[in-house]
C-alpha cells in the first residue's frame, strides 16, 4: 500500500497548541481519540447522527466522525476534556447539573450531550423547551429518555444564569 | 411516593460513577489501548445462507502489517458459543445461516490494514434458499437450519377446554399481533482490549452483564482452565441485554493468542448491527373470551418467534412471553402454545422485557377491545378481571404473594391522566381533549395498560447469587459482586445500601464488581435481578461482618461490645438511655481496625440462589414486579404522525433505594417503548439488513420526547419481606405499547395490530374527519 503523504495539522485544542502529522482525510475523529488519547469524545454511528462525538470547533457543535484533519487545521477545538469550571479542578456548571440531575446512565453520550449544551447555552443562555430540543436534536441517548436531560439543561441554565451574575456587592 | 428530586431526601445522590462520566475522564473498555497493540476485524458473510466451498486466507496473511489470521481451523476448543445453547460457531466450518456469521478474522497494525486485508480472503460460496419467514421455515419442504430441524423450542400451556369454552362465550375477540425487530441500539458497540500476559494468562476487557459466563465460554473456545482467563467487564456505555451474548471476545480472544499482542476489537454501528441481537420479533394469535357480563373465560394463543439463525437464549425468551401472554387477570380456560424457529434472518435474542414486550402488548390489547365490545370502561374491565394476591401464577404456580396489582391499578385510576380520560366518558368533554386551539385534523386520545413482570430466570434454570463484603487493607467496606454497571446505577444502589447498613460515607466504601479476578460468583446482571440479589446478598453478610470488626474495635479497646457501632470513618461509642442517644464519641478508625486483620478475618462470603417457585413450571417466576401506565397521544391524521404527550408510571417494586437510578430507568425503559411502538424495526429484506444505521433505524430523539412522564413508586412490600427491593430494569419497557395504541384507537377509532404503528392506517381523507374518532 503506498503511504498517505501527511500534512503538518495544528490547531489549538483545549486551549493547548497541538501538532502533529496526519493523512489530510484523517477524521478529526481519530485524531482525538488516537492521536491526542482524547478519548471522551466518543465513536458510535460515525456517520453524524448520534452526537457522541461532538465537539465545538470555534465555538461551534460539529460531529468530529464527519470532519476531516484538513477542514478543521488552525482551529479552536474543544472537547469534553477542556470543559470545566472557574477552575481546572472545578466542574462546569453545567457538568454539574448533568450530575445533580441524573442526567445520564451509561455516560456514552454524555460528553456530546454536554458539549451541545454549552454550545446552546453560549448561543442561548435561557433556553425553553422547545429551543432545548432543538439544541440537542442531534444527540442521541438510548438510557435516559431525555427526561433527565431536559432537567439537567434546565438547572444548567440556571447554573450558568446565576454565575455569569457579577458579584453581590458585600456592604459595611 | 412520586419519584422526583424534591421528594427524595438524601437519598437523591449524585452516581458514585459520574464524575468521571461528565468530564469524559471514564476509560471505557472499548477506549482501551495497550502498547504493540494490534487491531482485530471480523470478515462476516456474504450471504444469508451458503455453504462454504473452498477459504483461502493466505494473501491475507502475506500482506504488509498483517500479523495474524485465524479461520475455523484456529480454534482448538468448542468452536460454539451461546449463553444458553452453544450453537453459534465462533468462526463458520462450513455453512453460513445468517449475514452476521464469522468466517475469518485479522489482527493487523491499523485499522485500515486489517480491513483491506479483509478484502484479500476468498470465500467461495453455494449459496442455498434463504428462510426468511418463521412459517416457511416450519415447511417440509424447507433446508434445514440446524441438524435438529428448524424448531428451536416449543411451549404449552393449557388447564380447561379453552375451544369449548370459547364457543360457549357471549363476546370472543381474536386478532393477530406482530412486533418489530427491535435492536439495543446501546450508545457503545461491541469491542474491547484482550491482552496476553506474560504470565500466560489471558486479559479480556470487554463489556457484558456476566464476566463469569464469557469466562467459562471462552475457556471453552480456547480449551483452557477458566482460571488462567480474567475478563474485565464493566464500565458499559448500554447493554440492555444486548451484551450478555459473547460478541468480539471469541475473536479477540484468539487473535491475541496467536499473535501474541494485545488486540483491539471494536465494532463499527453497520457491524454491529449485521452481528448483534435484536429483539424476537413475535406473530401472537389472540382468541379471548368472556361472558355476557364481562368476565373472562377462555384464552387461546398462539405465539411465532423468529429467533434467527442462532439460539441464543430464544427458548427462555419463549418460555417468558408464554407466561406473560395471559396478564394479571384470572382465566378458567387456557391454552397457549408458542413455537420459536430457526431462520435465516438476524440473531434474535435477550431484551430488556425478555419477551414480556411483545406478550404484554397482545394480552391488553385484547383487554381493550373486549371492554369496548362490552361498553366498559378498560380500566373497570380489567378491574373485574384481575387476578387476586392469594392465586396462583400465571403458569399456576405459587408465587409470592403482594398487593403490587392492586396498588398499580388503584393509584392509575387515581392519577391526573386516567382522571382526564374518566371525565370523556361525557361525550361532550372529548373536544376538551382536541386542543380548541389545533386543528380539526388533530386527534387526541388516551390508553392505559398494566404489566405484571417476572424477575429472575425462572425455575429449573441455574440462578446462583452471592457476594463478598470485607474490610480492605485501606480501611474501607468492600463489597463484591459479579454484576456489572452497564449504566443502570447499580455502583450507587450498592453504595445507598452499604450506607444504609453500615451508617459510614461514601469515603468508607469500596465497591468492587466487574473483573472475574476479584469477584466472587454472584450470577449475572439480568432479568431484573442485581438490586434484588445484592440486596440479599449484604442482608446475610451484615451480621458476620459487623460482629468481627466490632469485637476486634472491642478487644482493641475494651468498650463494651453493645456500645459499638460502624459510622463515619470508623466505629463509635454510643450510649443509650431508654433507646435514645445520649451521647456518640468517636472509637477507632476502620484503617486502624483493618491493620490488625489476621488473614481473611474480615472477609465474608455468601452463596445462594434467586428465590424460585417450588413449583415444577420451567421458567415460572415467583417474584414479580407490577406496572400501570396511561400514555395521551395526539395524532395528525393528515400525516399519520403520532406524538406522545403525556405518560405516567407507577411501578410496585418495594423501596426505591436509588431514585435518581429508578427514575432513570422507568424513563428510560418507557422512551425504548416508545420506539417500539413507533418507529424502531430493523428491516430485513432476504436476510439483509436495510436499515443499518442511526440514519434509517429511528431511535427517538430529544425531540419525540413527551413534555410529561410522572413515575410514582409504590414501595410497600409484605412486612418482613425477606427479598427487599425489586429490580426495575425492565418493567418501564413492557406496558407503554398497548397503552399509546389504546390510545390511538381513542383518538382515530384504528385498532393497531403491528407495530411499528404503520402512519399510513391513521391517515384519513381531508374533511373525512369529523365522523371519525370513537367517544367512549
Amino acid at each position: 500500500m503506498t503511504k498517505t503523504t501527511g500534512i503538518q495539522w495544528q490547531a489549538v485544542v483545549n486551549g493547548k497548541a497541538r501538532e502533529i502529522e496526519v493523512p489530510p482525510s484523517r477524521r478529526l475523529l481519530d485524531i482525538l481519540r488516537e492521536d491526542l488519547d482524547l478519548t471522551g469524545t466518543k465513536i458510535s454511528c460515525e456517520i453524524g447522527r448520534c452526537g457522541a462525538c461532538m465537539v465545538l470547533i470555534d465555538g461551534e457543535p460539529m460531529n468530529s466522525c464527519l470532519m476531516m484533519a484538513y477542514q478543521c487545521a488552525g482551529s479552536e477545538i474543544t472537547t469534553i476534556e477542556g470543559l470545566h469550571g472557574e477552575t481546572a479542578e472545578e466542574l462546569h456548571p453545567i457538568q454539574e447539573a448533568f450530575l445533580e440531575e441524573g442526567g445520564f446512565q451509561c455516560g456514552y453520550c454524555t460528553p456530546g450531550m454536554i458539549i451541545s449544551t454549552k454550545a446552546l447555552l453560549d448561543r442561548i443562555p435561557q433556553p425553553g423547551e422547545q429551543e432545548i430540543k432543538e439544541g440537542l436534536c442531534g444527540n442521541l441517548c438510548r438510557c435516559t429518555g431525555y427526561g433527565g436531560i431536559m432537567r439537567a439543561v434546565e438547572s444548567a441554565a440556571d447554573k450558568c444564569a446565576y454565575r455569569s451574575l457579577p458579584s453581590p456587592v458585600v456592604g459595611p | 411516593m412520586l419519584l422526583n428530586r424534591q421528594n427524595s431526601g438524601e437519598r437523591w445522590r449524585k452516581r458514585r460513577d459520574g464524575k468521571e462520566k461528565v468530564t469524559g475522564e471514564l476509560r471505557y473498555l472499548t477506549d482501551m489501548t495497550a502498547e504493540g497493540m494490534l487491531y482485530g476485524r471480523v470478515l462476516r458473510s456474504s450471504h444469508p445462507h451458503a455453504r462454504i466451498l473452498s477459504l483461502d486466507t493466505s494473501a491475507a496473511e502475506n500482506h504488509e502489517g498483517v500479523v495474524a489470521v485465524i479461520t475455523h481451523r484456529d480454534v482448538p476448543g468448542l468452536n460454539r458459543f451461546g449463553i444458553a445453547v452453544p450453537d453459534q460457531p465462533a468462526l463458520c466450518e462450513d455453512t453460513v445461516r445468517y449475514i452476521g456469521d464469522a468466517i475469518a478474522a485479522v489482527a493487523a497494525i491499523t485499522p485500515e490494514i486489517a480491513a483491506y486485508a479483509l478484502s484479500l480472503i476468498r470465500v467461495e460460496y453455494e449459496v442455498m434458499e434463504t428462510i426468511t419467514d418463521p412459517m416457511r421455515a416450519l415447511e417440509d419442504t424447507a433446508p434445514r437450519l440446524h441438524p435438529q430441524g428448524n424448531v428451536l423450542h416449543r411451549t404449552q400451556v393449557k388447564h380447561g377446554d379453552a375451544a369449548r369454552a370459547l364457543q360457549n362465550c357471549a363476546y370472543v375477540v381474536k386478532e393477530i399481533y406482530s412486533t418489530p425487530r427491535q435492536m439495543h441500539a446501546y450508545m457503545e458497540t461491541e469491542g474491547g482490549l484482550f491482552i496476553p500476559e506474560p504470565d500466560g494468562r489471558l486479559t479480556v476487557y470487554a463489556p457484558t452483564q456476566h464476566g463469569y459466563k464469557d469466562r467459562m465460554q471462552i475457556a471453552r473456545i480456547l480449551d483452557w482452565e477458566e482460571e488462567r482467563i480474567r475478563v474485565i467487564s464493566s464500565p458499559i456505555g448500554g447493554s440492555f441485554g444486548g451484551k450478555d451474548e459473547l460478541n468480539v471476545q471469541p475473536y479477540g480472544s484468539l487473535l491475541a493468542l496467536k499473535s501474541g499482542r494485545p488486540v483491539k476489537m471494536h465494532n463499527s454501528r453497520m457491524e454491529s448491527v449485521r452481528a448483534g441481537l435484536k429483539r424476537h420479533p413475535m406473530k401472537i394469535e389472540m382468541e379471548t373470551g368472556m361472558d355476557e357480563h364481562g368476565r373472562l373465560k377462555a384464552h387461546r394463543v398462539r405465539i411465532v418467534a423468529d429467533t434467527g439463525a442462532y439460539a441464543t437464549l430464544g427458548a427462555p425468551v419463549l418460555n417468558f412471553a408464554t407466561e406473560h401472554c395471559m396478564g394479571p387477570y384470572r382465566w378458567e380456560h387456557m391454552d397457549v402454545e408458542g413455537i420459536s424457529v430457526y431462520t435465516n434472518n438476524g440473531v434474535s435474542g435477550e431484551f430488556r422485557g425478555f419477551g414480556g414486550n411483545q406478550a404484554i402488548f397482545a394480552m391488553e390489547g385484547q383487554m381493550d377491545r373486549l371492554a369496548e365490545l362490552i361498553g366498559m370502561d378498560p380500566w373497570e374491565f380489567r378491574m373485574l378481571n384481575r387476578r387476586y394476591p392469594d392465586d396462583p401464577g400465571p403458569l399456576q404456580q405459587e408465587i409470592w404473594r403482594t398487593n403490587g396489582l392492586e396498588q398499580v391499578m388503584q393509584a392509575l385510576a387515581q392519577s391526573s391522566l386516567w382522571q382526564r380520560r374518566r371525565a370523556m366518558s361525557d361525550p361532550s368533554a372529548y373536544d376538551f381533549l382536541s386542543d380548541a386551539s389545533s386543528p380539526p385534523w388533530i386527534k387526541r386520545g388516551i390508553g392505559a395498560a398494566l404489566a405484571m413482570h417476572g424477575a429472575g430466570l425462572g425455575y429449573g434454570i441455574d440462578d446462583p447469587a452471592g457476594g463478598r463484603l470485607s474490610l480492605n487493607a485501606a480501611g474501607q467496606i468492600e463489597a463484591a459482586f459479579s454484576y456489572e454497571e452497564f449504566g443502570q446505577g447499580l455502583i450507587t444502589t450498592l453504595e445507598i445500601m452499604l450506607m444504609d447498613l453500615f451508617h459510614c460515607t461514601s469515603e468508607d466504601i469500596s465497591i468492587v464488581i466487574g473483573d472475574t479476578d476479584r469477584v466472587p460468583h454472584s450470577g449475572s446482571s439480568t432479568a431484573s435481578r442485581s438490586t434484588t440479589m445484592a440486596w440479599m446478598g449484604l442482608q446475610r453478610l451484615k451480621n458476620p461482618f459487623l460482629q468481627a470488626i466490632l469485637q476486634k474495635a472491642h478487644d482493641m479497646t475494651g468498650i463494651p461490645l453493645e456500645q459499638l457501632t460502624t459510622g463515619e470513618q470508623g466505629i463509635w461509642q454510643v450510649t443509650l438511655e431508654d433507646d435514645t442517644e445520649v451521647s456518640r464519641e468517636w472509637v477507632i478508625s476502620y484503617r486502624e481496625i483493618a491493620a490488625e486483620a489476621q488473614g481473611n478475618e474480615f472477609t465474608f462470603d455468601t452463596k445462594f440462589s434467586y428465590p424460585t417457585t417450588p413449583d415444577e413450571v420451567v421458567g415460572g417466576h415467583f417474584l414479580y414486579t407490577y406496572a400501570a401506565v396511561a400514555a395521551e397521544v395526539e395524532v395528525n391524521t393528515l400525516s399519520g404522525h403520532v406524538r406522545l404527550l403525556d405518560t405516567y408510571h407507577t411501578v410496585a417494586a418495594g423501596p426505591a433505594i436509588n431514585p435518581m437510578g429508578f427514575i432513570g430507568q422507568i424513563e428510560g425503559g418507557s422512551v425504548m417503548a416508545l420506539g417500539f411502538t413507533l418507529t424502531e424495526d430493523a428491516v430485513m429484506e432476504e436476510g439483509h439488513y436495510m436499515t443499518r444505521n442511526m440514519d434509517t433505524y429511528m431511535i427517538p430523539g430529544i425531540q419525540d420526547m413527551h413534555t410529561s412522564l410522572e413515575v410514582e413508586a409504590i414501595e410497600d412490600l409484605p412486612e418482613n419481606d425477606p427479598f427487599g427491593p425489586r429490580g426495575i430494569g425492565e418493567i418501564g419497557s413492557v406496558a407503554l405499547a398497548p397503552a399509546i395504541t389504546a390510545a390511538i384507537r381513542q383518538a382515530t377509532g384504528t385498532w393497531v395490530t403491528q407495530l411499528p404503528v404503520a402512519r399510513d392506517q391513521l391517515i384519513r381523507p381531508a374533511g373525512v374527519w369529523q365522523q371519525e374518532g370513537v367517544r367512549p
